[in-house]
């Protein structure tokens, strides 16, 4: 099994001050499809901004630790540039070019491929992961549907023919039947094209089923990690974060404030 | 008063109206691409007429050849300040790029008048002095002429907007960060607006200037096009069209009506009444885009 993406003992600070992610370390396998789990405020994103090299324009910075993908230390490379080796981030919140059709989403996002052809098939293969997209292709994208936009998102990402596709809770806000649909659509893209998938989540119940291994990040740190049956066998696991997902009630302030102190 | 004399004031404003519209696309292509008002577009249009100029007059080159150069020439005049003066404002606030465009016109009125010194030029652009004659009105033939060319311009980036870079262009106005998570180049489409605007300057440096000499007062287009562009809307292309076109009239038309009682020079007054009145009452323009809300 030979490893696509590395991140060794990594440190971020925003703003030269407040250290967000304190000595992350984790490893997606090529074709693997790893999650990483946690609350608000963990650090997920941060790691995955770390990765796709986003961190800059809201001044953030790794101060310790490598990033390495297939190998190569990408620590000095732009964003863009790193596109171009085959990372990608589907941002949190969607974020699709809302003024512009689902179409010219999928053509902007395509312009590192020169020949019109190339964009032209990778578009034919989004619209076939996505059905939905190609019957509202004339519409502006910023009014499509919440599950709609995600989608796009993804499809949008594909354009940039990926080695690793990174996801940044994509269930947010989507009612459990398009998560369904959305994750099932993720794993295929998975095991059929064989694409590293690093997947950010706080639904875990829903992450769990689609990945070979995760990670539990709290606090900026990987707090356990392991293959999704041991997570999903856990007992913490299980209580804090496989069973609050349907219930936003009373309890789950309970098991908030229970969470809080066992991670003190 | 009769109402071919108000017809023809009419038209020889619309076709002045495009010209402006010409400069006024520049504001808008960079205010798109990167939230930045360019105070330096007149400075721009007047660098452009001058090297019309001195192509033609001082180094003797065919009007065919110098006027794409001039263009050429201005593409990366515009790119280049992009790329030294404002890339390395990455990250400072907008109001201290914004104040660095207008240092730029400043700069620029001052310099370029002095290289090539301060004497209205005559820049020759080939069009027939004699007006032209549809039925009872007298169209100036320069106007007829740079309008139609103004205008072909105008149609031409609209069309741009449709093809695989203006899409990625209008992507980077959209959202700057997902522009980049999805690998586009973010510096260079802004770049390349630049260039762009320094383009439409240049040709409606050139135009004017061929109607009125270059000298350093053509840097003063500034101020109609910001005018067309805030009541455009800012972002809007098709908003700057009509709004140039509005613009020109209203200069023309108004004076005519209002000089005999103020003693001249309601002409001026025009530009600066559009943009305080749009700012108060419309401030998004005509045309101003509406932010698509969605939760
Ligand atoms: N641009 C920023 N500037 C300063 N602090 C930030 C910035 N972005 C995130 N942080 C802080 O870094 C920490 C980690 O944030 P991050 O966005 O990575 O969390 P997350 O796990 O993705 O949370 P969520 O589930 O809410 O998206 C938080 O405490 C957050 O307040
Ligand atoms: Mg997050």
């Amino acid at each position: 099994m030979t490893v696509l993406l590395a991140l060794e003992n990594i440190e971020v600070a925003y703003d030269r001050v407040f250290q967000a992610i304190k000595g992350v370390s984790l490893t997606v396998p090529e074709g693997g499809a790893v999650a990483l789990l946690g609350a608000n405020g963990a650090g997920k994103s941060t790691t995955l901004k770390t990765v796709s090299g986003l961190l800059k324009p809201e001044r953030g910075e790794v101060t310790r630790g490598n990033i390495l993908f297939q190998g190569q230390d990408i620590a000095a490379l732009s964003a863009p540039q790193r596109v171009r080796l085959g990372i990608v981030q589907v941002l949190e919140g969607r974020r699709v070019f809302g003024h512009l059709t689902p179409a010219e989403n999928l053509i902007a996002a395509a312009s590192m491929h020169r020949s019109r052809q190339k964009v032209a098939e990778l578009m034919e293969m989004v619209f076939a992961f996505f059905p939905r997209l190609g019957q509202r292709a004339n519409a502006k994208a910023g009014y499509l549907s919440g599950g709609e936009q995600q989608m796009l998102a993804i499809g949008r990402a594909l354009m940039t023919e990926p080695k690793l596709l990174m996801l940044d809770e994509p269930s947010l806000g989507l009612a459990p039947y398009l998560v369904d649909e959305i994750f099932g659509t993720i794993s295929r893209i998975n095991r059929e094209r064989g694409m590293g998938v690093l997947l950010v989540e706080q639904n875990a119940t829903a992450a769990l089923e689609i990945v070979d291994h995760a990670y539990l990040i709290e606090n900026g740190r990987v707090v356990m990690s392991g293959s999704a049956e041991t997570l999903k066998a856990n007992p913490d696991v299980q209580e804090f974060y496989l069973g609050g997902a349907g219930r936003v009630d009373y309890h789950a302030v309970k098991h908030y404030r229970r969470r809080k102190r066992w991670l003190a | 008063m009769d109402i071919y004399f108000l017809l023809e004031l009419a038209v020889n404003g619309v076709l002045i109206g495009l010209m402006y519209t010409l400069v006024a696309l520049g504001i808008v292509l960079i205010f798109k691409s990167s939230g930045i008002a360019n105070l330096a577009q007149g400075a721009l249009a007047m660098a452009g007429a001058y090297i019309a100029w001195a192509l033609l007059t001082l180094a003797g080159v065919p009007l065919w050849i110098a006027v794409p150069l001039s263009l050429i020439a201005m593409f990366f005049i515009g790119a280049g300040i992009e790329r030294v003066a404002l890339r390395p404002m990455i990250g400072q606030p907008v109001i201290m790029v914004i104040m660095l465009t207008l240092g730029l016109e400043i700069l620029l009125r001052g310099l370029v008048p002095a290289i090539f010194g301060s004497v209205v030029k005559r820049l020759d652009l080939g069009i027939p002095q004699a007006p032209v004659i549809i039925g009872p009105m007298l169209i100036n033939t320069a106007y007829l002429v740079s309008g139609g060319v103004a205008l072909g311009l105008v149609l031409l980036s609209m069309l741009f907007f449709g093809t695989r870079i203006g899409t990625v262009l209008r992507a980077v106005s959209d959202d700057q960060t997902a522009s980049w998570s999805v690998g586009i180049s973010v510096e260079r489409a802004i770049g390349l607006s630049w260039g762009m605007a320094g383009v439409a300057a240049a040709s409606g440096g050139i135009l004017w200037g061929s109607v009125q000499g270059v000298d350093w007062t053509l840097s003063l287009l500034l101020l109609k096009a910001l005018a067309v562009a805030i009541l455009g809307g800012l972002d809007s292309i098709f908003g700057v069209l009509i709004a140039g076109m509005i613009l020109g009239v209203l200069e023309s038309v108004i004076p005519a009506y209002l000089d005999p009682y103020v003693g001249g020079g309601s002409r001026d007054v025009v530009a600066s009444m559009v943009i305080l009145l749009t700012v108060i009452f419309r401030p998004h323009g005509l045309f101003g885009r509406e932010d698509i809300e969605r939760v």
